[in-house]
């Protein structure tokens, strides 16, 4: 352990996850120079004015939706739950693929994870702020959402734990709570270089007083890295437990469709589906835009699609296994679903969904597809709207016919609910476009790391 | 610690290097040669560098550890006493202390202590925030964020001494060595 | 690297491998002997001896495909006693003969009994051994092919072979994920043929990967100690390798306490049964020492860093953990046969060692044809390189 460092091994036949060429100086003045020195460019203005009207929109509707309630959504009986926990499900699962690049990855020892985990954290930030925002509007008194949390109260009453919903409260708050730390603790060398670069006083100030005195201590690096990876490895189960709860919400009650205990592994690997479609969706424009095909790489890409490639096998498996059941079971509610479901009301959707998440993403064996940008940028979008339908086709086939005909009912969205959903995904945009303005997006330290252990480093 | 040491009027010297190998082969000469209270300042973490700077173990992972099992156990018993004691309703039938259902929050407040406890155990431990540093006072520094690599001995050292160590510094080849004020 | 190319030292392993044929042999005959007089306990515990064993081959196969298209150092160390523990699925298809034979003294839907038509349709004798025929020859093809490119290997061409392994590897997981999971609902689900679970293949792979993985460090750690392995696998090795453990310890407790809280909760008279009949008569207490003994005891120990990196005490826990593997397939197979009460047949041992000792030999009889490394693969070096930690 006291030796002189040895060179490290690793990683040398592979295509380079950074572009030789780069430096210590190079890697930091080029990332911060995004932040500090790049002007705002008109592009980046209407991109995000764009997304700021949307964030309007959904202001308004939300403003609507307090003065009104919940009437002017589309829900009603039976289908009390539509797109607000559709877009819930979609926007969590979204956020779950930053997590997991920055946790597992980092557990893994993969290195090309450093170029794009800053950025996943932060879309996992956004994502699951925009998922919060729905189940609390879907309280119909958003305004008593601290009714959810277990406090003394003058009514003398407690959250019911039995309740996978109050289950979700925990889970959604821990996630956003270490997601968030996770995401500053990883930030601090970073903005201490921001401190140290900025040029004029007034972001030096804010800047020095989010890194808190960091001075790259040798000894602080020690610490920092211990809780780091141990933040990572407490992120990573994190994840699974919290789409995990996310599908009790569903599972734990017992109607047909909803009922399955395949839900948990299954809902969890959707969401590293649709989240990885995400990440790809973001990070391809980003990279043009603002040149970083240096830092994310054709690698980082083509291990990205291989990941969906998995994930979507195991979507694909949970599909094949709730329809064996439903017909192996012989259960007459269980066949009901699986068949309305297929060639009901909504098997249009059902169709669109196996079109978008299974039968497509299979183009995704071929190298050739995996190494074209313009593919990847189609099929992830494709999944995207794909795993949105899957969700929203769990939630209203199982709602809209039960058990009973006489109870039976159709489900539309209003314009209040396009609107929200649109507003959210406005939100999501602005928050990044302001991200990528005011934040290093990709890690600076750990690109200096990777410089010093690239052959050329040194 | 004596008093006499802790006046002199300098914080430590600071050398720069230009590369991680520079820095690592330094600090081990300085620690050959009996220097114990010095600190290396470097863009990004350098591999095997705490250790040579005398420091090995860290107690951050015990912290972690002790506020999962407080979140937990914490967790589990909030949910049972307001199940099961002070607030007891019949839920579809379903036991009182429906252990089953009550491990998802268990879990998740375990990982929120856990998780809480690691960061700020690890600031406590780095004594962070701490705004102000005298190695701060030196210009050049701004660089230890960008590609150098400071190594600063500080004038605590028993073997310190302002002329002495200047010498000893200058020997191991830096690009650049400063006096840091307070 | 040329002690990486030897192959298992000959008089030692020859001394256990023919041990473990005399075990077997043994196991094997005191169990016809009980069969001659209680034939329906035979087939039971064959059953649970069968499913066991060929698990843990399963697992192996597994793991291997997982390492192909991962290729970590960690699976250079043990892959080839994944793939001699993938090879004893051939034994296994062989001793499947056997249950053929028993399927009337094991599964209650070959008699006449009330079952919706569908499951007719898929339960039945000839469509059941069908199938089995099919799992079979899907699992061997992909371990033959494996097997074949990895000893072409060490006549060259390591990396255009690495290419064909990998993209083999792809579409055998999902392969295999598939046909285990119908294997699973086939030979233990179907014990109760009322009830289903849509978890319940993915529960029995986390448990076959989990079996596997330990078996594997058992294996390795027994191996590393001697020759020519001494001073080769480094603590880094069986650091990656009790990770890994302690990742698969967390699945199988993940898997399983998800449909238990589902089914727990939605209490429907279809699911719940299959819990009450392992809450009651003595099972309940197996349940406790799973979560105790399965999860809780493996997982705080694995979170140390020391444990992990020694080579012996991971492989305690590792044959403990084996253990343990072995009390939670009872506790999933034989409730299907006792629901009111505990039990445990003399046979239900026999079985299991009889058939444990011809699989090991078996896997022996496999790792000694080939050199204990894979010496042709290129990723061998670096992942054999030895770092400062």
């Amino acid at each position: 352990m006291d030796g002189p460092i040895t060179p490290q091994a690793a990683e040398r036949r592979r295509p380079p996850v950074i572009q030789p060429g780069q430096t210590y100086a190079t890697v930091t003045d080029k990332i911060s120079s995004i932040v500090l020195v790049r002007p705002t460019t008109p592009g980046w203005l209407a991109g995000f004015l764009v997304s700021f009207a949307l964030v309007m929109l959904l202001f308004y509707a939300i403003a609507y939706l307090l003065v009104a309630g919940v009437g002017i959504w589309g829900v009603n009986i039976p289908v009390g739950w539509g797109f607000a926990i559709v877009n819930f499900v979609w926007w969590i699962g979204i956020g779950h693929a930053g997590t997991l690049i920055s946790a597992i990855l980092l557990l893994l020892n993969q290195q090309w994870r450093t170029s794009i985990n800053r950025f996943a954290e932060a879309m996992t930030l956004f994502a699951v702020a925009c998922a919060g925002l729905f189940p609390l509007l879907h309280l119909g008194r958003p305004w008593f959402f601290y009714w959810l949390l277990p406090y003394p109260n003058a009514m003398g009453v407690w959250p019911q734990f039995r309740s996978p919903l109050v289950w979700d409260v925990f889970a959604v708050t821990t996630y956003f709570t270490v997601s968030l730390i996770f995401w500053f603790v990883g930030l601090i060398p970073d903005l201490a270089t921001l401190r140290d670069r900025a040029k004029k006083r007034s972001s030096r100030i804010l800047y020095g007083i989010l890194a808190m005195g960091w001075r790259g201590s040798a000894l602080h690096w020690h610490r920092y890295q211990t809780a780091y990876l141990l933040l990572a490895g407490l992120a990573t189960p994190l994840v699974v437990s919290v789409h995990t709860v996310v599908s009790f919400d569903f599972a734990v009650g017992i109607l047909p469709g909803w009922h399955s205990t395949i839900f948990p592994p299954y809902f969890v690997a959707g969401a590293i589906y649709s989240g990885f479609a995400m990440v790809l969706t973001l990070a391809i424009p980003l990279r043009a835009v603002y040149g970083l095909e240096g830092f994310i790489t054709m690698r980082h890409l083509e291990n990205m699609a291989k990941v969906m490639l998995a994930t979507g096998w195991i979507v694909a498996y949970g599909y094949v296994m709730e329809n064996f059941m439903a017909w192996y079971s012989g259960n007459t509610y269980e066949g009901f679903t699986a068949w309305n479901r297929i060639a009901g009301p909504y098997g249009p959707a059902y169709w669109a969904l196996i079109l978008c998440n299974v039968l497509l993403p299979q183009l995704l064996w071929l190298k050739r597809v995996r190494t074209s940008v313009p593919a990847l940028f189609v099929l992830a979008l494709v999944i995207n709207v794909g795993m949105w339908l899957e969700r929203f086709v769990i939630v209203i086939t199982s709602l809209h016919r039960d058990f009973l005909p006489s109870s039976w009912g159709m489900y539309s969205p209003t314009r209040w609910d396009w609107a929200t959903l649109f507003g959210s995904i406005g939100l999501f945009v602005a928050l990044l476009f302001l991200f990528i303005r005011f934040l290093p997006m990709i890690s600076i330290f750990e690109m200096r790391e990777l410089v010093s252990e690239s052959p050329a480093g040194d | 610690m004596p008093k006499a040491r802790t006046k002199s009027p300098i914080y430590g010297l600071l050398a720069e290097f230009d590369t991680p190998a520079a820095l690592l082969v330094a600090a081990g000469h300085v620690r050959e040669k009996g220097y114990r209270r010095m600190d290396a300042y470097t863009p990004f973490p350098v591999e095997g560098l705490a250790a040579l700077l005398g420091f090995r173990y860290t107690r951050v992972p015990l912290i972690t550890l002790i506020g999962g099992i407080f979140g937990g156990l914490a967790g589990y018993a909030l949910q049972y006493w307001i199940s099961a004691v002070n607030y007891p309703i019949n839920v579809g039938g379903r036991p009182l202390h429906s252990w089953p259902s009550f491990i998802p929050v268990t879990f998740e407040l375990s990982i929120l202590g856990a998780a809480l406890a690691a960061v700020l155990g690890m600031l406590a431990l780095n004594g962070l925030p701490m705004p102000y540093h005298p190695v701060f006072h030196i210009p050049r520094f701004a660089l230890a964020s960008r590609d150098r690599f400071f190594l600063c001995i500080e004038s605590s050292d028993s073997k310190f001494d302002r002329q002495e160590t200047r010498h000893f510094l200058e020997s191991l080849g830096p690009r650049d060595i400063s006096d840091v004020p307070y | 690297m040329n002690k990486a190319a030897a192959y298992l030292p000959g008089s030692e392993i020859q001394r256990v491998q023919s041990g473990a044929v005399w075990v077997g042999i043994s196991g094997f005959s005191l169990c016809l002997l009980g069969a001659y007089w209680n034939r329906v306990q035979f087939f039971h515990s064959y059953l649970f001896a069968f499913l066991f064993w060929t698990g843990i081959a399963l697992g192996c196969l597994a793991i291997m495909m997982l390492h192909h298209l991962t290729a970590g150092a960690w699976g250079m160390v043990i892959r080839r006693l994944l793939e001699s523990g993938s090879k004893t699925l051939a034994l296994m298809a062989f001793l499947f003969v056997p249950l053929i034979f028993g399927l009337r003294s094991i599964y209650s839907w070959t008699q006449p009994i009330q079952l919706p038509s569908q499951q007719l349709e898929y339960l039945n004798i000839p469509f059941f051994i069908a199938r089995a025929a099919l799992y079979f020859l899907i699992w061997l093809w992909i371990v033959y092919l494996l097997g074949r490119w990895s000893q072409e290997q060490e006549r060259g061409e390591g990396s255009r072979l690495l290419r064909k392994m990998r993209l083999l590897s792809g579409p055998g997981l999902v392969l295999y994920g598939l046909t285990a999971s119908f294997a699973a609902i086939d030979w233990i689900m179907s014990l109760e043929p009322h009830w289903y679970s849509t978890i319940f293949g993915l529960l029995v792979i986390g448990g076959q990967v989990l079996s596997a993985m330990a078996f594997v460090i058992v294996a390795l750690v027994l191996l590393a100690a001697r020759q020519p392995l001494v001073g080769i696998v480094q603590p880094r090795h069986f650091h990656d390798l009790g990770k890994l453990l302690l990742a698969f310890v967390m699945i199988w407790a993940y898997l399983a306490f998800s449909q238990l809280l589902i089914i727990w909760s939605g209490n429907l008279t279809e699911e719940i049964p299959w819990y009450l009949h392992r809450w009651q008569g003595g099972w309940l207490w197996i349940g406790i020492l799973l979560i105790v003994f399965h999860f809780a005891l493996p997982f705080f120990l694995l979170l140390s860093r020391d444990l992990k990196r020694s080579g012996k005490t991971l492989a305690i826990l590792a044959m403990f953990l084996l253990l343990m593997r072995a009390m939670d397939l009872f506790w999933l197979v034989v409730p299907g046969f006792s629901p009111e009460r505990f039990r445990i047949h003399w046979m239900d041992v026999a079985a299991s060692i009889g058939v444990g000792g011809l699989w090991l030999a078996f896997f022996i009889w496999q790792l000694k044809k080939r050199s204990l490394l894979p010496v042709g693969d290129p990723q061998l070096p670096p992942a054999l390189e030895r770092t400062h930690e």
